[in-house]
């Protein structure tokens, strides 16, 4: 079983490798909300606040960038699908939990090492953490498995019911984005009018943000305990669905 | 020794019988051709043997094990080459047959060596560690054919294998098949090129709308239909073939108008030719052409069931497949 997993896990990580330029475009954007959101903004937030813009986007920005690998790493299921690589592994003598579990480990390395890179690149932009390194990283590692895994699941899903990639464009832009803009992950959520904070309430990615920010930050708008519940329980369901989704197909 | 077994095997889709009631026998050590043309039931039967596709009734049992109950044990002793390539084209030849033997749980320098040798069996030795992308058709097919036998499979399943290569790389793929045949291996392929089952084949399968309609070997599935093939294609079949039933000749079995003209099979066509014509002129039916000739595994085909074989029709289907394979693998 731990053997099978590692073979598509090790598939996975040698065609992450392969597409380098995949992994340098997946940065630019995140770059640019740092680099120039971050520091447009930077001056007019310190005024109303203790703590600077660059720390304050950094975490948001990391649940964005894994928020969107990860559905995209879920979704390659459907290449696999198209060219055939599906077959080779449906009739080895391997459980398909263990294929399942390979990719979306596969999924859930490649989504927490970009936020790792986020990270990396905040910080070399000024960024600093209220709590001490080891409590700040352990903390965010914690909450960006538990993101990676919520969004690697809802690709796969989303994957098993799509027939082409055509669909793919739809879903990151009235699913994904949408949550993203409703997270807190740019702005923060205390001052919003109450119809905007019942939205963003309502979004689990809201709470990975706040997590994030309680851990690196020490600024957060919910307890941590309701934070990390609401997203475990949202990475549980959505694994469920996944799975559910990914057996059938 | 029996390789693989069926029982009035059956696969339905939404109540139509895609495979309908087959029984196979083959033993240890044969090359096997399941032959028919497109949408007759090959790859359903290969997907049922295979374990990917459940049997909606019957039984088959491969080397030993039932494909339903021991479906793994099934897996483990089978290698496959489907009709639609299945390789990871970003990794290395190497590395797509690494990942395999990891999965059918070799040990690591067991298959350090046995990449080694398969890729050394099909002449891929010297593009080891070339990414499959950069392949071309005939090298992807021969490195999906390595791959097959990469965890010693005691059956290898062969599905198309030649499908859209040309004729000169068809040619080489057929000297693989034969010498992993006789190294031991049992191979069970599907064709629907009349050729390639001729060829390669020691027995042949002929199945149509997923039916069993002709089983032997090429020869004497050839001779079963006797002697020489004679088409006549003149301006009143019906009353010719009336005539030719009554005349005192040599015909082996009963004359058939298909869209090629009137068919007849005799024991030697030198002889009755001057018949025809005699009955024809005698009749006023007009012979526009005769042509004869010893059968072919088509004419098999067209006598038990009655239709021309066309292999057109398949490859027009297979040209777009092929098609839409190369825009995908552009993306």
């Amino acid at each position: 079983m731990i053997r099978d997993i590692y073979a598509i896990y090790l598939r996975e990580m040698i065609r992450l490798k392969r597409s380098k330029v995949r992994l340098v475009t997946t940065i630019v954007m995140p770059l640019l909300w740092l680099g120039i959101i971050g520091n447009a903004f930077n001056s007019a937030f310190q005024t109303s606040m203790k703590i600077d813009f660059i720390s304050f986007l950094t975490p948001g920005i990391m649940v964005m960038t894994m928020a969107f690998t990860g559905t995209i790493s879920g979704i390659t299921t459907v290449f696999d699908r198209e060219f055939g690589f599906l077959k080779e592994m449906l009739v080895a003598p391997v459980k398909r939990e263990s294929v399942l579990i390979g990719k979306m480990l596969g999924g859930v390395t490649q989504s927490i090492f970009q936020g790792i890179v986020i990270l990396i690149l905040g910080l070399f932009m000024g960024m600093k953490f209220s709590n001490s390194p080891i409590m700040a990283i352990s903390g965010m590692l914690l909450t960006m498995f538990l993101v990676s895994m919520a969004f690697v699941s809802l690709g796969l899903a989303v994957a098993s019911k799509m027939s082409s990639m055509e669909g793919f464009q739809m879903v990151m832009n009235f699913l994904i984005q949408p949550m993203v803009f409703l997270s807190g992950a740019f702005y923060p959520v205390k001052t919003l009018p109450s119809w905007l904070k019942l939205g963003v309430k309502l979004n689990p990615l809201t709470y990975g943000v706040d997590a994030m920010r309680y851990f690196s930050i020490r600024m957060n708008e919910f307890s941590i305990w309701l934070d990390l519940s609401v997203l475990a329980i949202f990475s549980i369901l959505l694994i469920a669905i996944g799975s559910y989704a990914f057996r059938k197909s | 020794m029996v390789a693989i077994e069926t029982r009035a095997l059956t696969k339905k889709f939404n109540g139509f019988a895609a495979v309908d009631s087959i029984d196979l026998k083959i033993k240890k050590g044969e090359l096997f051709a399941l032959l028919g043309p497109n949408g007759a039931g090959k790859t359903t039967t290969i997907s049922m043997l295979s374990t990917l596709l459940k049997p909606t009734s019957g039984k088959a049992i491969v080397n030993g094990y039932d494909v339903v109950k021991e479906a793994a044990k099934v897996r483990q002793s089978i290698g496959i080459v489907f009709q639609d390539p299945s390789l990871d084209d970003q990794l290395t030849a190497m590395e797509n047959l690494d990942i395999h033997g990891r999965l059918y749980h070799m040990p690591g320098d067991e298959r350090r060596n046995r990449i080694k040798e398969v890729l050394e069996m099909v002449d891929l030795a010297d593009r080891a560690d070339s990414i499959v992308r950069t392949f071309s058709g005939g090298m992807r097919r021969r490195l999906e054919i390595a791959r097959g036998l990469m965890h010693s499979p005691e059956v290898l399943f062969l599905d198309e294998p030649t499908l859209g290569l040309d004729p000169q790389t068809r040619r080489h793929i057929w000297d693989y098949i034969k010498k992993l045949n006789r190294e031991g291996v049992t191979v069970l392929l599907t064709t629907h090129y009349m050729e390639e089952a001729d060829t390669l084949a020691s027995r042949v399968v002929i199945i149509d709308k997923g039916r069993i309609v002709a089983e032997g070997a090429p020869a004497s599935l050839k001779d079963s239909i006797g002697g020489d093939v004679i088409k006549i294609s003149c301006t009143k079949p019906e009353e010719l073939k009336k005539a030719m039933e009554k005349c005192e000749c040599d015909i082996t079995s009963e004359p058939r108008i298909t869209d090629e003209g009137l068919v007849i099979n005799v024991k030697k066509a030198e002889e009755i030719i001057p018949k025809i014509f005699d009955i024809s002129s005698k009749h006023g039916i007009e012979v526009k052409s005769i042509t004869y000739k010893e059968p072919s595994l088509e004419d098999v085909f067209l006598h038990y069931t009655g239709r021309a074989y066309r292999e057109e029709e398949g490859s027009e289907k297979d040209r777009l497949k092929m098609r839409m394979k190369v825009m995908r693998g552009r993306r």
